[in-house]
């Protein structure tokens, strides 16, 4: 068993707790003991920092010390999580005085940070840490014949100088994940895009166009279901997917999955289990097809 | 080493269409794709039209796609590029019209750079007068820098290094949405006076101007005007800047700057992100009954987000760092 401290991230605590349920699910069955931490806070959604930059750096810093604290790096499964908490830690090793106001305020609260936790994706983890050899051990429904869209999103990419997993301008992780599982990664160019979702408030329209056009590439590429690291794409991606077939005047039906829903489903999870009844477009048909490769 | 160039090829005078040509031709050591593209027009076709001036990522004329990618032609290796796409694809910039092959049309780029009015201003420039966040007399507060930290006196964060060559608008997320919004390069410029000592923005009116609709607040955080940069700049980390500036100032009207004070009303409350009171803080009531179909759709999946959020444990810690840096009275 690997330890981390597990950072799931509001949203998946809230309105996406399938992907919570989904990542504790593959956790289980690869190795990977997520140790709670009830203490952590928001991360700040990726615009805190326009509000107080140096708020931006306490609760984030706090986040990092009570990891450190547990002696454990720190796993994320979101994409502005993982940039945020990467970001603070980055300027947190890099910057002296950051890090001295960060700690004045930490030992008000009995904390203290040194710099020691790594932030990584559970994308990456699995890749790097886990180990593709032996997902694919796991592995109990194969993806043969499915056809899987990744979407990066952005926050898992840029800036590279922050979060430095993959190849910022042609990654392959995902891709590779997919053929792990059996499946037949879809090439389209709007992998690595931006989602939307930082003005879904803002400019609704504008916002879910560029969900829109992800998806309508997808397709077009004859996309059986899209996969995405970061459940505020999702939001995006899934939950508006009507709005933004509406703004780009496009027939649009493509399922949208998180990550560790699609692990969860070769690793045998069920509909239920998985939680594809609370996404707006149904995995069901796709599935059906997969619950038909049961490996021997 | 022989390899290929894929070039954009669109004449509007005798093309219906835009189309590929492929030329194949033999690499130097230290080929750049300028060279590359220079040897195609001297030895193959000396039709294709593209940019060029200094070869030297000065004058910032040659940005072009290459793989899918903004970058200066100039500054890019043909042999990295080969070792990771085996070919040279290159394609006009994105989010402006073409005029012909990798020649793009410039002037909506220079009209936004233009509206932020990328001088400094004097006594009697007054460009938004009637605004009234701030009291009588009361001068716009510098909370982020104070000029002993500015590392030069025309701005700072390498701003001023801009060299208009536009590879941040062309990869720019914000400007595929919405082609009105002002774009990365046009902001980096408004922060560059924004925060320029010598700058006689009395009342706050760049911020003011910056936070109307397709301005600031309308950036989609993407990351690619950093990311794509060909001198290092960072407009994404200036437009929060600007957030936080216009914030602390009191110019919140814009949806964008509620919705950034909303998250952080929520994190004091409660450590969390509350979905639903930010929606509401954003949007306000209005905007939430145009979302219904969304709201209702998500709720009939079971998605609706608690209406009362457990407090996070160990929330006075939250609390401290709020009381800490004096932002409790802030947003009340």
């Amino acid at each position: 068993m690997i330890n981390y401290a597990y950072y799931p991230g509001c949203v998946a605590q809230e309105s996406g707790k399938e992907l919570d349920n989904s990542t504790r699910f593959i956790a289980k069955k690869l190795g990977i003991n997520l140790i709670d931490m009830p203490e952590a806070s928001c991360c700040g959604g990726g615009v805190v920092d326009g509000f107080d930059h140096n708020l931006k750096l306490y609760i984030n810093g706090r986040t990092l010390a009570l990891a450190e604290k547990l002696g454990y790096n720190i796993l994320t499964v979101c994409n502005t999580c993982t940039l945020t908490l990467s970001e603070v830690n980055e300027e947190l090793i890099t910057n002296p005085k950051s890090l001295e106001k960060t700690n004045a305020y930490l030992s008000k609260i009995g904390l203290k940070y040194s710099g020691t936790v790594k932030v990584k994706h559970l994308l990456y983890i699995i890749r790097d840490e886990i180990g593709l050899d032996k997902l694919k051990q796991a592995v109990t429904y194969t993806l043969d014949g499915v056809k899987v869209a990744p979407f990066y999103g952005c926050h898992i990419l840029r800036p590279s100088s922050v979060v430095k997993f993959d190849d910022v301008e042609n990654p392959s992780g995902f891709e590779e994940l997919i053929k792990t599982l059996g499946g037949e990664p879809v090439p389209y160019i709007r992998r690595t895009k931006c989602c939307g979702f930082q003005t879904i408030l803002v400019n609704e329209v504008t916002s879910t166009s560029l969900a829109g056009n992800v998806i309508y590439e997808a397709q077009q590429n004859k996309a059986d279901v899209m996969v995405t690291p970061c459940p505020l794409c999702h939001l995006s991606l899934d939950t508006y997917q009507g709005v933004a077939a509406m703004n780009i005047n496009k027939k649009l039906s493509l399922p949208v999955l998180h990550l560790p829903q699609l692990i969860g489903v070769a690793l045998g999870g069920s509909y239920m289990e998985m939680g594809f009844s609370r996404h707006n477009i149904s995995f069901r048909a796709v599935m059906s097809k997969i619950k038909q490769n049961k490996l021997k | 080493m022989e390899f290929t160039v894929k070039s954009y090829r669109f004449n509007p005078e005798i093309d219906e269409k835009p189309y590929y040509k492929e030329y194949v031709i033999n690499d130097f050591p230290g080929m750049t794709v300028l060279n590359a593209l220079m040897k195609v027009k001297a030895e193959f076709d000396g039709t294709l039209s593209f940019r060029r001036s200094c070869r030297s990522a000065i004058c910032g004329s040659c940005a072009m796609k290459i793989n899918g990618i903004t970058k200066l032609a100039c500054k890019t290796q043909v042999s990295a590029e080969i070792e990771k796409f085996g070919i040279i694809k290159v394609d006009p910039l994105g989010n402006m019209p073409i005029i012909r092959d990798l020649i793009v049309d410039q002037e909506v780029f220079f009209d936004k750079i233009k509206e932020i009015k990328p001088y400094l201003l004097g006594k009697t420039d007054h460009i938004n007068d009637d605004f009234k966040a701030l009291k009588e007399g009361e001068k716009i507060k510098q909370p982020v820098y104070y000029k002993t930290e500015f590392q030069n006196l025309t701005g700072n964060n390498d701003t001023p290094n801009c060299i208009l060559c536009e590879c941040c608008y062309s990869e720019c997320g914000g400007v595929v949405a919405n082609s009105k919004y002002l774009g990365p390069a046009a902001l980096a410029k408004l922060y560059r006076y924004s925060e320029d000592p010598r700058d006689n923005d009395k009342n706050g009116s760049r911020l003011v101007n910056g936070s109307k609709p397709a301005g600031m607040f309308d950036c989609v955080h993407c990351q690619a005007c950093e990311e794509f940069c060909p001198k290092g700049i960072s407009p994404v980390k200036v437009i929060v800047r600007m957030h936080e500036k216009a914030i602390k100032n009191s110019i919140t009207f814009s949806k964008g700057a509620k919705h950034i004070i909303g998250i952080a009303r929520s994190i004091q409350e409660t450590g969390r992100l509350d979905e639903i009171k930010v929606a509401v803080d954003s949007v306000g009531i209005s905007g939430i009954l145009n979302d219904l179909p969304v709201a209702l759709g998500a709720g009939l999946k079971g998605k609706m987000p608690p209406l009362r959020l457990k407090l996070i444990k160990d929330m006075e810690d939250i609390r401290v760092a709020f009381k800490d840096l004096n932002l409790e009275e802030k947003h009340d």
